[in-house]
């Protein structure tokens, strides 16, 4: 087991979101949440990499998480390259470590290009790759990845699955927020958030 | 606690600065700005002011325009390093979240910003410093530098400490020009508070002791050991409550 969530619940102001949340995600599996806008699929993400706290509950991670925000948190002021050195120290990564998946992930997202623009100057789509690529530079065994594919075009969302099922043989579990039908078909296990019950 | 992630820290911090046009534009025309009008405006009269945190019976004579050089200075440096401040805390706050879930300790976040803040304000100490005697001879040019530092600390602790308890960047701008323009922009004009009603409540404003600091340096011989120790400890209550502030919301739940 990589990730255990366990009787979480959460409430802003009276309004519950997330009522007594429980599973498991095992390692090689692609677990999608599905749920309208506003069911509180972003919360319970944010709950889970430990941005937000729960009222009750508990999560437990076992291994190395890379998470995806849903909207891209970058730093406007600072080129592509930069924010891998950036996050490269932030995981702890030696240079020689860094350089290399750097360059791997640059040329799968078929992005390097772009490697000495500031964010500031790229378009959504590239800054979404970049959002992307940082939750995959360490190599993490747990990927929270919340709707990662905002502006993507369809070659680099069929590079996206590619590689998320890659990691997923290596041993990885995923867990995806999404709201195509389409991908059904790539996920292991599906979840519905609905009036803040996953069922 | 790793040094290399400080560093890191740092020097990316001070590159997202430097590369935000209006943030050089700002330190470089501000102080100039406000100088310029001053020398364009005040006359050459001897006016006589009370030297309040020296002691009730001591006056000085200075022109109009010394002490407003000295004042304007002080007012710009403040408005100046409480800005970036809460630029620096403020900005980048999502981004710096994400950087703690990937690894950073808030504590090493913390430092780096407080390295970069400690940088700002020595340059436009000096900056400042250098200007305002190019317009005004100051008596003791680096006690007065020493006076813009601590005008900078005060602000400057007092604009984190803005920046880490509101999210709103319009409204965190407005909490600083309020009390910018209120305390350093009026109230500690010594030519208002020398005859103001209600002295009390001045001396209790974050930038009386710094501002006295400039004053007694620039222009006099006394001391300035006290106003100095006094802006120290009212710069390191802000300082500490935006820290812990700091720390409250970004660490990892």
């Amino acid at each position: 087991m990589i990730l255990e969530v366990k009787n979480i619940e959460k409430a802003f102001g009276r309004k519950p979101v997330l009522k007594d949340i429980n599973f498991l995600l095992e390692p090689g599996s692609i677990t999608g949440i599905v749920g309208e806008n506003g069911s509180g699929k972003t919360v319970l993400m944010e709950i889970i990499v430990g941005v937000k706290k729960a009222q009750k509950g508990k999560v437990h991670i076992n291994g190395k998480l890379g998470y995806c925000p849903q909207k891209a948190m970058l730093f406007s002021h600072l080129t592509v390259k930069e924010h891998f050195d950036y996050f490269s120290i932030a995981y702890e990564l030696d240079k020689t470590q860094s350089k290399l998946r750097t360059e791997e992930l640059l040329d799968h997202f078929n992005f390097g290009k772009y490697k000495q623009e500031r964010i500031i100057n790229l378009s959504g789509g590239t800054q979404q790759k970049l959002n992307l690529s940082l939750a995959l530079l360490h190599q993490p065994n747990l990927l929270i990845l919340d709707e990662p594919y905002n502006g993507f075009d369809w070659e680099t969302y069929e590079r996206f699955w590619n590689y998320t099922t890659t990691l997923k043989n290596q041993g990885c579990a995923i867990l995806i927020v999404t709201h195509l039908l389409s991908e059904k078909v790539r996920l292991d296990r599906i979840y519905k958030l609905e009036n803040g019950i996953l069922v | 606690m790793s040094v290399k992630k400080i560093t890191t820290g740092v020097s990316m911090i001070l590159r997202m600065l430097v590369r935000q046009k209006i943030v050089i534009l700002l330190i470089l025309v501000i102080p100039a700005f406000f100088l310029t009008i001053v020398e364009l405006t005040s006359s050459d009269r001897i006016l006589p002011f009370q030297l309040a945190s020296v002691g009730e019976d001591i006056f000085v004579n200075i022109s109009e325009n010394g002490i407003s050089f000295i004042f304007f200075s002080v007012a710009s440096s403040g408005f100046l390093v409480s800005f970036l401040a809460l630029n620096l805390i403020q900005k980048n706050n999502l981004v710096n979240r994400r950087l703690i879930i990937c690894g950073y300790h808030p504590v090493e976040l913390l430092l780096s910003i407080l390295t970069v803040l400690v940088l700002v304000i020595t340059f436009i100490a000096v900056y400042v410093g250098l200007l305002t005697n190019a317009f005004y001879s100051i008596e003791h040019l680096e006690k007065f530098i020493l006076g813009l530092v601590l005008i900078g600390f005060v602000y400057g602790s007092y604009g984190l400490a803005v920046g880490s308890l509101i999210k709103g960047e319009l409204e965190g701008i407005l909490m600083i020009v309020l009390l910018v323009n209120i305390d350093v922009g009026w109230l500690q004009n010594p030519l208002f508070y020398a005859e103001a009603q209600n002295q009390i409540i001045i001396k209790f404003l974050p930038a009386y002791f710094p501002s006295q600091t400039c004053i007694i340096t620039a222009v006099t011989d006394f001391s300035s050991s006290s106003s100095t120790m006094y802006s120290l400890a009212y710069g390191s209550i802000f300082l500490f409550f935006s820290m812990l502030t700091f720390f409250y919301k970004m660490r990892t739940k």
